[in-house]
């Protein structure tokens, strides 16, 4: 439940959505959190309103990233959270995410009864006397730092601190970041960590967007540089020589820790890059592979009981501490892994192949999609394919995917190769294919 | 179902029916939206649906570009004087008054502290119904920020109204019963401030209402008993939100809500000659008295706004409701139940009276009142259907509220409530029989259908 503030997203839809949350979740104990947009009070207030209505008890966590407010709903068997953020879309939006009892987001079955109950617009009403309270909660940051300390230790205080820049957006990462690092031991150098609702650049932690960052590693020389995005849930990193390693690296480092610690399933979704399977591999791990979208990998992992996993966009989900892409966890593994290793994140990498993916996307009608996708499944039809979620192929070279998208008309090409151009020849040649079967 | 009401004291309904969260968003949007996004106050009283209604509105003003100050739980009459010294260019106050516990309200006020007038209150409304609201962007959006104990300043300005050192001489002991209202913020610590010993009775806001939080005789059977157990001076009975206030005397008994303002006027008369501002549906007691001390009386329409408007036009000494509703200009022109303490307890410390003896030189006449329930939609057709009726059979009325009849015996008033989808009759004879006559006539002449 997405819009503009000043336009689409008003305070009556809002109330009206958590009313009808409030109903789905049965008048329990809802926790509610936000990043720190300007529109957030006011989102929140909606939200509160809504809950109380429907006879729900509110939790209410504050500025905090996504993962915490997962994490808050675990932890006190809530009913169900609602975090308020529009994760990387700019300024003037703002969204509702709904989480389930379970910390998870809603799945696709959910999502369908709440719209449901939202249309019909019957929900529950308790009379004045029914109605219950707001706890405000001032911790919720540090008891997730608390939980990432727990569970893997302050980084070895033997050998030198890690110098780490951390460019925070100005997002709900900006208070609880420095924290987490600190308490790791680390040296922190905190960039863009003043939670004020600006925008100090586009909230995507894309390589693009990172100049900041990697110029800052560089003049400190600092070990690492982690950018997070408005909601504190995705993690890029930045090497020790200020240059980005690419967004599904980050899933990549993670990997290498964990299962250097606890051997067991690796979880992804099929737009990952084969550096992963590389990583499961050198531990004999095995890796599945899911649609793109969080809800099926989260799905998998619980059912595989796997010990890691993520998507390619630099969500890390490590069960042991939280079920959530979590840029808390993701920045303490891979510290962890520099400090144990003595290894640079260059030399971490080398050790592996390197490869490059390269995504495209254009716009394509819906209806157009089955047709294209059955023709790459007829012309690719002797290499390995994968079609749970558009059409993989697995070339020589490596590999491509193509699938539409769910929220937008339109069809993404990526390709993944050992080297750039390669990589690019796949991307430009599939993207001429497709092309000439829209046009 | 008990239907909404909208009218010119603002949204009022019972929580979990028909007053929902989007309703309160959208007039708080609107009324946003009608003061151009200004600086806005809010504040309400214990009521459980309180919290959610506060979110709803802070959703609502914060959308149309808002700054926010939030008083918290606090007395209405605190936040109407707070709009001033804050800058405010005005404030919502979430209290259904004297409603019981599963309503609530909007009141709306506007930038020097008073109520919205009727002409005001249709152009907020008609926004709301047009449903064009300011929609800040995300540049433009404010925020709220808590006013932590705006009590202090009330007590201030009360203060500077009334010989605070001699009622302190003279250490009354007086009984309050705060309702478990917002009054339970307030009136303890004015009393405590006038050197008197305090016997509070439910001043807990966090506590449920123990009674109807309308103070009249049947709702002071607690107070009564405090009184006499502690050998109070006086006992006082608050609303839920400090406009109303009820008398308990020094012997325990409870007087009718209509005495508030007759013993009230008394006590001004004797020292400020000059008009009292009431409604039209209040005692005739009020003129019994202002004929005896030198004062005459203006009767407006029901409603705190006309009483308002009414002592500025006039240059009135005094302004009061027979509900119990008071207004002490000096202080500030609207109903606050904390400025009549002031000057009831003036009055006793300054001349030593008891309250008992002054309330036995009153003109005490025989008050009934009844209401009927009507469907919104018939309200004003059974009021103009009993007119017709008093037309018909050659009376004269006072149309200034509804139909006011003045007969020989007494006086009765059929009038549609500012605040229920009902209609209200009021009765006043010199005796209970004929006030119950005029009580039958009336009933008589109304159909609900």
């Amino acid at each position: 439940m997405r819009g503009v503030i000043g336009q689409s997203l008003t305070p009556v839809l809002l109330t009206r959505f958590a009313q009808a949350f409030g109903t789905h979740t049965g008048s329990g104990t809802i926790v509610v959190g936000r990043d720190p947009r300007t529109s957030g009070e006011m989102v929140k207030h909606a939200v509160i309103a809504g809950i109380l209505s429907s006879g729900g008890r509110v939790v209410d966590v504050g500025v905090c990233p996504v993962p915490t407010v997962q994490l808050q709903v675990r932890r006190r068997k809530a009913h169900g959270g609602i975090a308020i953020t529009a994760s990387h879309n700019p300024a003037e939006w703002n969204a509702l995410k709904f989480i389930g009892s379970n910390g998870l987001f809603l799945d696709s079955g959910q999502a369908r009864e709440l719209l449901d109950i939202y249309h019909q617009g019957e929900y529950t009403k308790v009379s004045g006397e029914e109605i219950r309270s707001v706890e405000e909660v001032e911790g919720a940051g540090d008891a997730h730092v608390k939980a990432v300390i727990d569970t893997l230790g302050p980084l070895p205080s033997a050998g030198k601190k890690l110098k780490v820049v951390l460019d925070s957006c100005n997002g709900a990462g900006s208070i609880v970041g420095p924290k987490l690092l600190e308490a790791l031991g680390a040296d922190v150098i905190p960039i863009n960590v003043t939670p004020d609702g600006s925008f100090p650049r586009p909230a995507e932690p894309l390589p693009e967007n990172l100049g900041d960052l990697c110029a800052a590693v560089k003049k400190h020389g600092a070990d690492v540089g982690f950018a997070q995005d408005m909601d504190a849930d995705r993690l890029a990193i930045v090497n020790e020589k200020g240059i980005p390693i690419g967004e599904d690296y980050t899933l990549v480092l993670a990997a290498l820790y964990v299962l250097g610690h606890e051997r067991g399933p690796v979880v992804a979704n099929l737009s990952t890059t084969s550096a992963l399977e590389d990583v499961a591999k050198k531990f004999d791990c095995p890796l599945f592979l899911t649609k793109i979208g969080e809800v099926n990998v989260t799905d998998k992992m619980q059912q595989q009981n796997a010990v890691i996993g993520g998507e390619g966009n630099g969500g890390v989900i490590y069960p042991r501490i939280n079920f959530a892409r979590d840029s808390l966890v993701g920045m303490a593994l891979v510290l962890h892994l520099l400090a144990e290793s003595g290894k640079t994140v260059s030399q971490l990498l080398e050790q592996f192949p390197r490869y490059t993916v390269v995504k495209e996307k254009m716009a394509c009608p819906s209806e157009k999609i089955p047709a294209i996708l059955k023709m790459l499944r007829h012309e690719y039809g002797e290499f390995p394919l994968d079609t749970r979620d558009g059409v993989k192929v697995t070339l020589p070279e490596g590999w491509f995917l193509v699938r539409g998208s769910n929220t937008e008309p339109i069809i993404r090409v990526v390709a993944e190769s050992r080297s750039e151009s390669q990589a690019r020849e796949i991307v430009s040649r599939i993207y001429a294919r497709v092309a000439s079967c829209i046009h | 179902m008990k239907p909404l009401k909208i009218g010119i004291t603002g949204v009022r309904g019972i929580v979990g029916e028909t007053f929902t969260p989007e309703l309160a968003v959208e007039f708080a949007q609107a009324f946003g939206t009608y003061l151009d996004g200004g600086r806005i106050l809010v504040c309400r009283d214990t009521r459980p649906s309180g919290p959610m209604i506060r979110s709803a509105v802070l959703a609502g003003l914060l959308a149309a570009g808002c700054e926010i100050v939030d008083l918290g739980i606090c007395p209405t009459p605190s936040m109407q004087l707070a709009v001033k010294w804050l800058e405010a260019d005005g404030g919502i106050a979430i209290t259904a008054g004297h409603n019981p516990w599963r309503w609530n309200a909007l009141k709306f006020v506007r930038g020097d502290g008073l109520y919205l007038n009727p002409q005001q209150a249709e152009e907020l409304l008609d926004i709301f119904h047009q449903n064009e609201f300011l929609k800040a962007t995300w540049k433009g959006i404010r925020s709220s920020v808590l006013y932590d104990d705006p009590i202090p300043k009330h007590i201030e300005e009360l203060q500077k109204a009334f010989a605070v050192d001699v009622i302190r001489k003279r250490r009354l002991v007086v009984a309050v019963d705060c309702c478990n209202g917002a009054c339970s913020l307030l009136s303890p610590r004015w009393l405590e401030v006038l050197g008197c010993e305090v016997l509070a009775l439910n001043n807990d806001p966090t506590a449920p209402f123990p009674h109807a939080p309308e103070p009249k005789p049947a709702t002071m059977a607690q107070l009564c008993a405090l009184v006499k157990a502690g050998r109070a001076d006086i006992g006082f009975a608050h609303d839920a939100d400090g406009e109303r206030l009820g008398l308990v005397t020094d012997l325990g008994e409870a007087l009718s809500e209509e005495m508030t303002l007759a013993l009230a006027a008394d006590i001004r008369l004797r020292t400020q000659p000059g008009t009292i501002v009431t409604n039209v549906s209040t005692t005739q007691a009020i003129d019994c008295i202002a004929s005896q001390r030198g004062g005459n009386v203006v009767r407006t329409p029901v409603g705190q706004t006309f009483i308002s408007e009414g002592l500025l036009e006039h240059d009135g000494v005094l302004g009061g409701e027979g509900s119990g509703g008071i207004t002490v200009p000096e202080v500030h022109l609207t109903h606050d139940s904390a400025a009549a303490i002031g000057l009831i307890l003036e009055h006793l410390a300054q001349t030593e009276e008891r309250i008992s003896d002054m309330v036995q030189y009153l003109p005490r006449l025989a008050t009934l009142k009844h209401d009927v329930a009507v469907e919104p939609h018939r309200l004003y057709s059974v009021l103009q259907e009993f007119r017709a009726v008093v037309e018909q059979e050659g009376l004269t009325f006072d149309s200034t509220d509804g139909v006011k009849v003045t007969m020989p015996e007494g006086w009765a008033h059929v009038r549609a409530s500012n605040t229920e989808s009902i209609i209200r009759i009021i009765v006043e004879a010199k005796e209970k029989g004929k006030a119950a006559e005029l009580l039958d006539w009336a009933r008589d002449r109304i159909r609900i259908s």
